[in-house]
């Protein structure tokens, strides 16, 4: 058991880091905010699976928040591209 | 703690990078990113209600209403 | 220059702060005064004062409730100046900004921001109305309400908001909390008293005046977030 989170918390750390390096090499602003959207994404994930971590199923709520508004920054950032806002 | 330390690392990289990018869009990303692991970082030390407020105002309001300011003045810092 | 007198400035401050609290023994209960009295006298008296589960609620909107509508009364200040700042007469000739036509979002976006906004506010309302038995609470509901506008005013051009209803929902649910306040000192003695009965822990309607006093607060903030996006996005542009 502990093998497993062992290796499910090296794996969410190494997708944190390369999408930061995304976030950071990243040539154009797209390719930031992409690399920010894919971090998002996977610290979705590690707070899921953190809640069944610590065994609180109320700790569930963190997750859903960002799940549920995670995509309005890029949206907005998306119609600065094309000139919306 | 390993793990604490590799997202404060983490952290830290954004925030230089929100210091030093001259494109203004890109250092409003590098916000976001420090505020997404501010949160991450908040919920592993048991604090959900701050991890909470912290995803809640970083994910959307405030880096829309930066990318509102910087549609009403100017995109490249001088 | 001025980046290394600010940076040294700074590092004064650092070093400074860290001198000056690096012999308080914070958390440690063992030194000749208790510093942890009172995190332990909430953690074991807690939830049988005010029957809220969640002791940041308890400690937010019973033990420490006037600090919270202070909290609130800054954020209203915020919210007000910006209004009045943004708000500011233009000068002549600038008006063109509304007549120059932004490009639609797209079919996808719109469709979906009409679609998700209910869906935001709803599950806004049941943060803050949960606020004493999961995490969260007024402030961060009352921002994901804020944020379903945002994604409206995102999502589709030339949306707007009342001002007015805005203005309305936020002066009554400011008075609604200083009403139960003045309540609980007729009842009890003093302000924000918890005067309503407990009910059983883990219920969804116990805990006395909390979810009332959050769903005050959830709508308050609320408010003022989204009069704030909706002034950013009324306000003519430059760029």
């Amino acid at each position: 058991m502990t093998a497993l989170w062992l290796l499910f918390l090296s794996f969410s750390a190494a997708g944190i880091a390369l999408c930061l390096v995304r976030a950071a090499a990243g040539p154009t602003t797209p390719d930031r905010v992409v690399g920010v959207d894919g971090m998002a994404t996977i610290s979705i994930a590690l707070m899921v699976l953190l809640a069944s971590f610590f065994d609180r199923q109320v700790y569930l709520d963190v997750a859903l928040v960002y799940a549920v508004l995670g995509f309005i920054g890029v949206l907005a950032v998306a119609r600065y591209m094309e000139r919306g806002v | 703690m390993i793990y604490i330390a590799i997202l404060t690392v983490a952290m830290l990289i954004a925030g230089v990078g929100a210091y030093f990018f001259r494109d203004l869009i890109a250092a409003v990303v590098a916000c976001a990113a420090v505020s997404l692991i501010a949160s991450v970082l908040f919920y592993l030390l048991q604090a959900p209600d701050v991890a909470m407020a912290e995803a809640a105002i970083g994910a959307g309001l405030t880096t829309a209403i930066f990318v509102i300011a910087i549609r009403k003045t100017g995109r490249y810092e001088k | 220059m001025r980046a290394f007198v600010s940076f040294s400035v700074l590092a004064l401050i650092v070093v400074g702060l860290a001198l000056s609290l690096s012999h308080i023994p914070f958390g440690n209960s063992t030194a000749n005064t208790d510093r942890m009295h009172v995190a332990k006298y909430y953690l074991n008296n807690g939830v049988k004062d005010t029957g809220a589960p969640n002791l940041v609620t308890a400690v937010v909107l019973d033990y420490r409730a006037l600090d919270t509508l202070g909290e609130v009364t800054v954020l209203f200040i915020a919210s007000l100046g910006l209004g009045i700042f943004l708000s500011w007469p233009k000068k002549e000739g600038s008006e063109d900004d509304d007549k120059r036509g932004l490009p639609p979002a797209s079919l996808i976006v719109r469709r979906g921001s009409q679609f998700l906004f209910p869906l935001i506010l709803l599950f806004g309302g049941y943060i803050f109305l949960h606020g004493h038995l999961t995490p969260g609470g007024g402030f961060q509901g009352g921002s994901v309400i804020a944020s379903a506008f945002l994604l409206m005013f995102l999502g589709n051009t030339g949306y707007r908001l009342r001002q007015k209803t805005l203005a309305v929902t936020e002066s009554l649910a400011g008075i609604t909390f200083v009403i139960i306040g003045l309540i609980g000192l007729g009842v009890g003695g003093y302000f924000l008293n918890n005067f309503l009965p407990k009910g059983s822990v883990f219920a969804l309607f116990s805990a006395g005046v909390i979810p009332i006093l959050y769903a005050a607060i959830g709508l308050k903030v609320g408010a003022e977030l989204a009069g704030i996006v909706a002034n950013m996005f009324g306000s003519g542009s430059e760029g």
